[in-house]
């Protein structure tokens, strides 16, 4: 039911056809750089990264400055702790240890006088039943989707991590078992128009990872993207204090396949 | 609130007893077309004898007057049509009723009398707008397609809530705030094919009036406005047939009588086949797409005796939108009414009605999950109202109405092992007594008070939960079928007063208070057919509205020209906004997404008519503030609601060029919504994020548009009628925007671009019409 505004459009464009699209210029407003961590820890070996930059204004290049010289350590519930080494500017690295399915982990950054928390659980892994391929409603595009059992009587919430030909594209999936508790659940993925089209050949890969609540509601509202909601707000980050982004601990499998004719 | 009651009654018994004990007599009947027997809603009587003197007939075209015996000189006149002159010599009461011959279409400045036509200066309403469907007929449209809904967006206070829509915002309020009733029966989505028309087919409607929150106590239910609509009866002297063939869609009517002058039927239907254009597709995907809607309006009436008369009518509509057999979703309106008329005395009128209302969607998924979803809103109704007309300077409105609501949020039936729950089902009880009385105390100061008491019942069975600030279930209470969750009590008082300065100018002032106990929950720009209506519950509280209002009017050269101004200022509260990231479709907690803030609205609204001559037309100015006020947005601050605009101007002008063409068009500027634009950006896994500050903080850019119409006659005999309709919509090909998105550019990614969308940009249409 989130595809009723491409629907809208769809049918939008069929009335009109001399609707037009055109770039335009508008004076945003602008806002002081805002802190962004990004942290993932998962039940393969590490090293494990976790990334710190600043927003820019809406006019600039999409270069983002990273933030220097911050304090990072990450600790989990069984007394496990360790601080984090900035190998390149604003990206700190782990040594090589593995995630547990059951921990929780804390992330704590300190940047100058201001320190930024977070903490993330490790749910049970889920294994993809299988990847299948669709016909698209319009223009013959080939989707890909995938099918998974739902594991247990808990709320469970899942990310799809979706690469082409090796490359991850960078829209977020996100779903739950909110309807389809302890039940098969099929996703389907809608790329978006700047997703490569599938041909006979490619290799589609897809990343399932489970999450926990605090992840899926950052991702669900971060995957929102804005643009046809009646009132875009910033996502619902797991990191207190303001900053933007998330630290997500998740156990994940992959399964690949490959476009048939 | 027994009490109350209590009180109510007797002062109600008071004022009634002191009514009957008049010497008049009454002389009571009704004002109809001659040549269709169609009843004349607010046409005017008045006693040549007593030049202040005339009373206007109600929603059945029934009208009563008292006076004193002796011999009077009675005018029935209404707008369009030739006044009719009666002598009567009046001894004891009787039963008068009066044909007005249609006025032919002249094209010389001649003086066609409206309904009364200082109507505005003397009536205490305020905030009410009337349209004619009539009227209409050359305005130019969208499509081709003749719409009330969006004619009436050109009237002050009245906006579009977006392009080419047949939504609206009165006053600042949200589109779900308006009450939509089409022959008493509430209409819960007025538009097709996602709000490019509106489900008023205005072939089928006789009158339509707009309440702008100072409604009458019979009215209520919604915070910002009413929207009343009445259906043609039909014709009773003759069978008649017309319609219209356009681009788009295509309407056949179909009218005449049961038994002669006793009774009529009419029945008008239309269907867009926009898909045929789809079907000729080559893409192979695009031709088995489907998409269109039909509507059907029927109404009969017959009258059994002078003092009796039923009326049945009923619409039936629906949107069908599919892709071959992997989509399918259809939804749709119907309503049914049936009235009864009866005449307790010649100044006791009653109407009773059962009514029955149903809007559902059905979703069809055949890719991926395959699964039916249904969900629907039903009422069912039963309205009694009283009119006494007392002696000529006081008319009392008494009565109830109860309404037992069905929610069905959404059952769903699944093909394929996915095991989604439905939602569970809702129910309440809508109660309401009214009663107002019509007062003139002098020659300048007349008022209208009244007061509707309301009581709203959420009823059992189910699990009705309570929420923490974060949304987490923290209680839950299980009750069974017919056991009451939730009630509120609440008293609506109503008062308008009209101090009249001079024969051509008067000052009115108002104030009113609405309740909603109903509440669309909708998150996307647009509006969508699947949106959900909730009931007042533990968590949700009824949102209230308290509106006051003043007024001049004045009209000028012998009521040619009509002027208002009327300044409002409306305070809201327990108003409904949606948390970050709101996940509202299919949730059964979507109660717990909800946040709950105040509002207040106020504006400016000038309107300046010309009604009649070769020329006519109005320019409509509105200057307005509409503000939100929310715990967690904007760190609890005023804000601007999306819908605030603070300039809105339409201008119509009609124009007779000769017998056979008539020219029209209109101009229209608003200010743009209140958005919210990025203040900057980030970049999350690849993806450019976009950092959002304060909640519509910006501004989309102005809108403005000019349509051009025409419509030519081709043939008008007393037999066939023809004629085509010309219109060209936006004429000057502005690039409005429907939409403004943020994206990379696709050039050079290390670049963000805004992109507006405009969808329409000179549309052309054309319609052929016939009437035989």
């Amino acid at each position: 039911m989130r595809n009723w505004n491409t629907i809208l459009l769809i049918l939008v464009a069929l009335f009109a056809l001399n609707s037009c699209k055109k770039v335009i210029h508008l004076d945003l407003n602008t806002a002081s750089p805002q802190l962004f961590i990004e942290g993932n820890i998962y039940d393969h070996p590490g090293p494990f990264s976790v990334k710190l930059y600043y927003s820019v204004n809406f006019d600039q290049s999409n270069i983002y400055p990273p933030a220097v010289g911050a304090i990072v350590s990450i600790s989990d519930n069984v007394g496990n702790s360790e601080q984090l080494t900035e190998r390149s500017p604003g990206v700190f690295y782990t040594l090589p240890w593995r995630g547990v399915s059951g921990r929780t982990y804390s992330l704590n950054v300190k940047v100058g006088d201001k320190t930024y928390s977070a903490s993330s659980t490790m749910p049970a892994s889920t294994s993809i039943g299988s990847i299948y391929f669709q016909r698209s409603l319009f223009g013959n595009d080939i989707f890909t989707g995938i099918d998974f059992s739902d594991n247990g009587n808990s709320s469970n919430y899942y990310r799809l991590v979706y690469f082409v030909n090796n490359v991850q594209q960078p829209d977020i999936h996100v779903t739950d078992n909110r309807l389809s508790q302890n039940n098969t659940i099929s996703y389907l993925i809608r790329p978006s128009d700047t997703d490569p089209k599938l041909v006979m050949g490619d290799r589609v890969a897809i990343r399932l990872e489970a999450i926990d609540k605090g992840v899926y509601e950052y991702l669900r509202t971060a995957g929102h993207l804005g643009g046809q909601s009646a009132s875009p707000a910033n996502p619902i980050s797991n990191i207190n204090n303001g900053a933007l982004g998330y630290f997500n601990a998740s156990a994940t499998r992959t399964l690949s396949a490959i476009v048939p004719k | 609130m027994k009490k109350k009651l209590v009180i109510f009654c007797v002062l109600f018994q008071l004022v009634i007893v002191s009514l009957f004990s008049q010497p008049y007599s009454t002389i009571s009947g009704q004002i109809k077309a001659a040549s269709t027997g169609e009843d004349l809603i607010g046409a005017v009587v008045s006693v040549n004898e007593f030049p202040n003197l005339s009373v206007a007939t109600n929603a059945y075209g029934f009208f009563s007057l008292s006076l004193p015996p002796g011999s009077y000189n009675l005018t029935a006149q209404y707008t369009g049509y030739k006044s009719q002159n009666i002598s009567v010599n009046l001894d004891k009461s009787l039963n008068l009723n009066f044909f007005l011959l249609e006025q032919p279409r002249e094209l010389e400045e001649v003086v066609v009398y409206s309904k009364r036509r200082d109507e505005n200066i003397s009536s205490t309403n305020m905030g009410l707008s009337k349209l004619d469907p009539a009227e209409l007929r050359n305005i130019p449209i969208l499509f081709g397609e003749r719409d009330l809904l969006k004619t009436i967006q050109l009237l002050p206070g009245i906006m579009p809530v977006g392009e080419g829509r047949s939504g609206f915002n009165v006053r600042g309020g949200g589109s779900d705030q308006n009450l939509i009733l089409l022959d008493e029966a509430t209409v819960y989505n007025a538009s097709h094919l996602m709000g490019f028309f509106s489900v008023f087919n205005s072939d089928a409607i006789k009158d339509m009036s707009v309440y702008k929150g100072n409604e009458p106590a019979e009215y209520g239910g919604r915070l910002s406005s009413v929207l009343d609509l009445k259906m043609n009866d039909g014709n009773y002297k003759k069978l008649g047939v017309s319609g219209g063939i356009g681009l788009i869609s295509s309407r056949l009517l179909v009218e005449g009588p049961i038994v002669k002058d006793k009774g009529s039927f009419i029945i008008s239907a239309r269907r867009t086949y926009a898909d045929l254009f789809l079907k000729a597709s080559r893409d192979t995907s695009l031709n088995k797409a489907a998409l269109y809607f039909y509507d059907l309006n029927a109404k009969a009436n017959y009258r059994i005796d002078a003092k009796n008369r039923i009326y049945l009518s009923g619409y039936f509509g629906k949107d069908v939108l599919g892709f071959g057999n992997t989509f399918g979703i259809n939804w749709g309106n119907s309503t049914a009414t049936l009235r009864w008329n009866h005449l307790y005395s010649d100044r006791l009128f009653s109407n009773s009605s059962l009514i029955f209302s149903d809007y559902n969607y059905k979703i069809n998924l055949n890719s991926g999950v395959k699964m039916n979803i249904i969900s629907r809103i039903q009422d069912y109704s039963m309205k009694q109202d009283f009119q006494y007309f007392g002696d000529n300077n006081n008319t009392i409105k008494f009565g109830f109405n109860e309404i037992y609501h069905q929610i069905i949020p959404g059952v769903i039936t699944a093909i394929t092992n996915v095991s989604l729950k439905s939602l569970t089902n809702k129910s309440a009880l809508e109660h309401a007594l009214y009663f107002s009385q019509l007062l003139k105390f002098s020659e300048n100061i007349s008022a209208e008070y009244g007061t509707r008491l309301s009581l709203f019942n959420l009823m059992g069975p189910g699990s009705f939960y309570s929420y923490d600030a974060a949304g987490a279930i923290t209680s839950t209470a299980q009750y069974s079928s017919g056991k009451f969750v939730k009630s509120y009590f609440n008293l609506e008082p109503r008062l308008s007063v009209n101090y009249t300065l001079d024969s051509e100018s008067s000052i009115k002032t108002s104030y009113a208070r609405n309740v909603q106990n109903l509440h669309l929950l909708s998150n996307s720009t647009s509006g969508n057919p699947t949106d959900l209506w909730i009931p007042s519950s533990n968590n949700v509280r009824p949102e209230l509205a308290d509106q006051i209002s003043t007024g001049y009017y004045h009209n000028f050269m012998e009521n040619l020209y009509e002027f208002s101004a009327e300044l409002y200022y409306k305070k809201l509260q327990n108003q409904i906004d949606y948390k970050n990231g709101a996940e509202l479709n299919f949730n059964e907690n979507a109660e717990s997404q909800i946040l709950f803030g105040d509002g207040r609205a106020y504006g400016l609204e000038l309107y300046l008519k010309k009604k009649q001559g070769r020329f006519n037309g109005w320019l409509s100015y509105t200057l307005a503030r509409t503000e939100r006020k929310f715990d967690g947005i904007n760190r609890g601050a005023y804000y601007p609601a999306k819908q605030d605009r603070t300039h809105d101007i339409s201008i119509v002008g009609l124009y007779d060029l000769s017998k056979r063409w008539s020219l029209s068009a209109t101009w229209i500027y608003y200010t743009g919504n209140a958005v919210t634009f990025p203040s900057g950006k980030y970049m999350l896994d690849g993806k450019t994020m976009f950092y959002y500050k304060d909640r519509n903080a910006n501004r989309m850019p102005a809108y403005h548009r000019l349509d051009l119409g025409a419509t030519w006659i081709r043939k008008k005999t007393a037999k066939f009628e023809s004629s085509w309709t010309f219109s060209l919509y936006n004429a000057y090909g502005h690039d409005n925007p429907y939409s403004i998105t943020f994206q990379d550019n696709k050039n050079d990614p290390t670049k963000t671009e805004a992109i507006q969308t405009t969808l329409f940009k000179f549309v052309p249409s054309f319609t052929y019409n016939f009437k035989f």
